[in-house]
């Protein structure tokens, strides 16, 4: 079982630049992992803290979450302001002892699909060293 | 400890009609206790109390007169006037409506830790002075017996007053980075298992919630029902998203009032998760809650320049 086991990854991808790098890398036919699971979102800047936390508590072995470069955000700054609350994030994270690979963020272009691939591959491989996720995820399940 | 200035001070304020109202303390109904209390009429602040007992944040009760007209005195301590700051800065609270009688706070004294040194005490028979007290004969330090969250205070001096009564006093000395300090040099699993202790105690009453000053959303996201973010259960994956969640959320707005470790019914550490990511914004974006009125917030700016090594 532990020897066959991938690692489910949530990936919330920017519109402007990393969700069109992907696209990049498929219509480039790059190969990378198929552990993720993409949800695009309009601006990394989007992504609330709360939707990282959801993910893990749904059960996602890792997150990954990648925008447009520092001053390449469709939005002008909401890369910027993303940064901020992923690192405030990231650290707390780890402070509570969650690993720090659990979350990873990335800025990867629209014409970067040779650094998508390999954005994926070392957030997969760094994700299947530390093995399947325990910390927060949900113990009880309701229905809404 | 200048309960007979406060008295007076508020009786003034009402009747020259300054104020509607002033927001103090009163005796609690167990001894070692200060409750809140709301006074509109000049003879009724006899009732007023100021000592090493008042350590619920007055900030709080001026959240439901928001949208009245009352002009409203507020009696603050450092961390009450710090998130007075806060409210005003987020426009939750106009600053011509409140007027804040400053009080340098003497530390707030810990029930529990009282009874755990000396054992059954009666509040006859302590008499308290600058930074010591005296009982059974014998002179004792205050600063052990201090709340947790008080004895780690950096600002007991209100940042912001309309008048200050008492005089101004130094911190205790103990920085907020060396309760921090303890964890931060734990390894991983160490400090997961500390947390894992204290919240899988937590019963999500949310008492913290409601006793902290700047948790005012009208529908808080762990009580949403669409999205329903969390379980109302209280299993510890759950706690830990309620904790981290609101941490994030008071991030660069936490004054360290401590109110919501006070409130904990389950005596969790709870203030050290707000506390650390203060830490973290004060250290990387040099930028700490309720001490200005002009500073943008933390996470509604930026600067080219901050961390970044973290992203691939």
């Amino acid at each position: 079982m532990k020897n066959n086991w991938e690692p489910k990854i949530v990936a919330f991808l920017c519109h402007w630049c990393s969700y069109a790098g992907a696209d990049l890398a498929g219509i480039s036919r790059i190969q990378y992992p198929p552990n993720i699971r993409v949800i695009r979102v309009p601006c990394s800047g989007a992504v609330n803290p709360l939707y990282i936390l959801k993910a893990l508590r749904e059960g996602a072995d890792g997150v990954l979450v990648s925008g447009c470069h520092p001053g390449d955000c469709h939005y002008l700054s909401g890369n910027y302001f993303a940064r901020r609350k992923f690192f405030i994030l990231h650290e707390l994270l780890q402070w509570v002892g969650i690993e720090k690979d659990r979350v990873q963020f990335s800025w990867v272009s629209a014409s970067e699909g040779q650094k998508f691939s390999q954005v994926v591959e070392e957030t997969v491989e760094k994700v299947k060293k530390l093995g399947p996720a325990k910390k927060l995820v949900k113990e009880f399940t309701f229905h809404v | 400890m200048f309960e007979k200035e406060i008295r007076r001070k508020s009786e003034e304020l009402l009747e020259t009609k300054t104020v509607d109202m002033v927001i103090g303390y009163t005796s609690g109904s167990l001894p070692f206790q200060a409750r809140p209390v709301l006074i509109s009429s000049p003879e009724d602040t006899e009732q007023l109390v100021w000592n090493h007992f008042s350590s619920p944040n007055l900030a709080r009760y001026l959240l439901p007169y928001r949208d009245s007209s009352k002009k409203i005195a507020l009696l603050a301590k450092g961390c009450d006037a710090r998130a007075v700051m806060v409210l005003i800065q987020e426009k939750q609270f106009p600053r011509e409506r409140v007027h804040i009688i400053g009080l340098p706070c003497p530390g707030m004294i810990s029930k529990t830790k009282l009874e755990k040194e000396l054992g059954e005490i009666k509040e006859e028979d302590f008499s308290f002075e600058k930074d010591t007290f005296l009982w059974q004969g014998k002179k004792w330090e205050i600063f052990p017996f201090l709340e947790d969250t008080c004895s780690r205070c950096r600002y007991p001096n209100p940042p912001l007053y309309d008048e200050l009564i008492g005089e101004k006093r130094e911190p205790w000395g103990s920085s907020s980075t060396d309760y921090l300090e303890k964890i931060n040099g734990q390894s991983e699993e160490e400090r997961w298992q500390f947390w894992e202790e204290e919240l899988s105690r937590c019963i999500r009453c949310y008492a913290c919630r409601n006793a902290c000053p700047l948790c005012y959303c009208k529908e808080c996201f762990a009580e949403s029902d669409l999205p329903r973010w969390v379980s109302g259960v209280p299993t510890l994956s759950d706690n830990l998203f309620f904790h981290l969640g609101r941490s994030m959320h008071l991030a660069g707005r936490c004054v360290e009032c401590g109110a919501c470790e006070r409130a904990c019914p389950e005596e969790i550490k709870i203030g050290l998760l707000p506390l650390k990511v203060e830490m973290i914004i004060k250290n990387n974006f040099s930028f700490e809650a309720g001490l200005s009125l002009e500073e943008d917030a933390p996470l509604l700016t930026y600067r080219e320049t901050d961390p970044g090594e973290f992203i691939k």
